[in-house]
């Protein structure tokens, strides 16, 4: 039997898709399938038909937190977490750095944007009922990812070294150590020491800038593949919700009371 | 078996089932949302960052925008005349301070109000386990809802809008308060007063009637009488507060040895004295 020739527009594709194909074989067991058929399940999974801009929240607040991760990581190229250079370093990265003011400024503001879209992607869920079974547990990594959120708020204030945040920073960790038991036994650890200085200032930083934003990553990890395997919730007053029962024939109570419809007339 | 169980199995049996056969896919549909809504979230962000740079005057870079300003002073752990200010989002936390005093129930406000709060956060999906979705057939969830957001938004508003004041406007209380009080005659305790308005005592406590009850701090117009430390056992306690188990009032031994003792001087007087006689027991002492 002769061999058939490919034509060149499958020489063509076999070529781009090589490498695909590539990882693909090199990140899946036999019968399962790897990361590129990951991707494509995440991009042609069905969703409910009636989502809408509601449903668009939770990745704003992803977006708003890549953004942090991006500016962060451009002014932890430029910031000193040292009591003596920090404030000159963040009025060089305002003043003198090309479009410094702007990364400042978008991780400065952006950090109130993504604050506030957990609020109202919380908001969200609460108004569809989408915290209920079978998604309990994603709730509960969602109030986790905010109360890491704010706990990033509150740890970067200071990094600044001015008097509003420092001032501030004082008060917050001296409150936190009135807590019972643990509470002036964690002050102590955050403030490194008796007082806020130096090593209260590298820890926060490294709190800051490594500790919470990698667990804030794992759990948004965990929270997204939860909302993929388990499926985002319809609009509870949509029409077509999934997932709503078919209406059937009239409850057994109603006899009597409500004229049984004709056969078939229920029905969809 | 559980009747609620099963129910609950069964809806989300058939939103897989209703789902995959009506359903429609993430991409493009679903995801073109997701694109719009999030070049809007940057383009808010970089709008934000450009309001904050450019509303600020050129020729005074320290002063303040529409949105605040582009920094503040540099921090100076030696002077005790400081605002304590958190983010806007802590907001609410700050103002429930000011609602619990110390030292009976600041606890409450600290610790105990927000660790019930996000208890329950955490807990809400098992207190509401109907299965029912829709908002108006929820009235019990809703309405607690609302008042969480309508609470929420008031402290926001309070911790906002609470003026301390300034230590300007403190300092020209002082001689009226020599006069009420009867210390007006002893220097020293008139500069312990001058010491008080100025360093933000007054950021957190109250006396004659001024300054701002915050985090919990008690009214000091007549702590000389209620607190009966002695000159030389206020300024001990002002130098190290959490010497005495108090965590949240500052230190304030930078201020030295010889300030600490006019101001010991002034909470002493404080009550203490006979405004009609100018018989002051503290006054002499030291």
């Amino acid at each position: 039997m002769a061999k058939t020739k490919p034509s060149r527009a499958d020489q063509l594709l076999y070529l781009l898709t090589y490498p695909l194909n590539w990882i693909e074989e090199r990140t899946s067991a036999p019968g399962r399938s790897g990361i590129i058929g990951g991707i494509k399940y995440f991009l042609f999974r069905k969703v409910p038909s009636d989502i809408s801009w509601g449903h668009t929240l939770g990745s704003a607040a992803l977006t708003a937190f890549i953004v942090q991760a991006v500016t962060g990581v451009i002014l932890a190229m430029y910031y000193k977490p040292d009591p003596n250079s920090a404030y000159e370093s963040i009025r060089h990265i305002t003043d003198d750095l090309w479009a410094g003011w702007l990364v400042r400024g978008m991780h400065r503001w952006g950090a109130s944007v993504f604050i506030i879209l957990l609020f109202l992607h919380m908001g969200r869920v609460f108004l569809y009922g989408a915290y209920k079974y079978p998604r309990e547990l994603n709730w509960i990594i969602g109030v986790l990812i905010l109360v890491l959120g704010m706990m990033e708020g509150f740890f970067g204030y200071l990094l600044p070294w001015d008097q509003t945040a420092y001032w501030a920073t004082v008060v917050g960790v001296n409150l936190q150590a009135t807590g019972p038991f643990v509470g002036p036994f964690l002050g102590d650890i955050l403030r490194g020491g008796a007082e806020l200085g130096p090593d209260s200032l590298a820890r926060f930083y490294s709190l800051h800038m490594l500790v919470i934003p990698g667990a804030l990553a794992a759990l948004i990890g965990l929270h997204l593949w939860l909302v993929v395997r388990i499926g985002v919730s319809s609009p509870p007053w949509s029409p077509i919700e999934a997932g709503r029962p078919e209406p059937g024939p009239p409850p057994a109570k109603r006899k009597g009371l409500v004229a049984p419809a004709p056969r078939g007339a229920r029905k969809r | 078996m559980n009747r609620r169980l099963e129910e609950r199995r069964a809806y989300y049996a058939r939103y897989k089932q209703t789902t995959k056969t009506r359903g429609k896919p993430f991409f493009p549909y679903a995801m073109f949302h997701d694109t719009v809504m999030s070049l809007l979230v940057v383009c808010v962000i970089v709008a934000l960052a450009v309001i904050w740079k450019y509303s600020t005057p050129h020729e005074d870079p320290s002063s303040s925008g529409w949105l605040g300003k582009l920094y503040d002073e540099k921090a100076d752990p030696g002077t005790t005349n400081f605002v304590p200010r958190p983010d806007w989002y802590f907001y609410f936390l700050f103002y429930l301070l000011r609602i619990f005093k110390w030292p009976d129930s600041v606890l409450l406000g600290t610790v105990g109000v927000p660790t019930i709060a996000l208890l329950l956060l955490i807990a809400l999906p098992f207190i509401d386990i109907g299965s029912e979705r829709r908002p108006l057939r929820r009235p019990v969830a809703m309405t607690a809802a609302v008042l969480t957001i309508i609470t929420m938004g008031v402290l926001t508003y309070k911790g906002a809008t609470a003026k301390e004041p300034l230590a300007a406007e403190n300092l020209v209380l002082v001689p009226q308060w020599g006069q009420k009080q009867g210390f007006a005659g002893n220097p020293t305790a008139m500069d312990g007063g001058k010491i008080f308005a100025q360093v933000g005592c007054m950021n957190c406590h109250t006396y004659e009637g001024a300054g701002t009850s915050n985090l919990g701090a008690p009214d000091l117009t007549s702590i000389g009488k209620t607190s009966n430390r002695g000159v030389a056992g206020f300024a001990d306690y002002v130098s190290n507060p959490s010497k005495f188990g108090n965590n949240v009032m500052p230190q304030f031994q930078d201020l030295g040895a010889d300030n600490l003792r006019k101001l010991g001087t002034f909470l002493q007087s404080s009550g203490n004295c006979n405004p009609k006689s100018s018989n002051c027991p503290a006054a002499g002492g030291q």
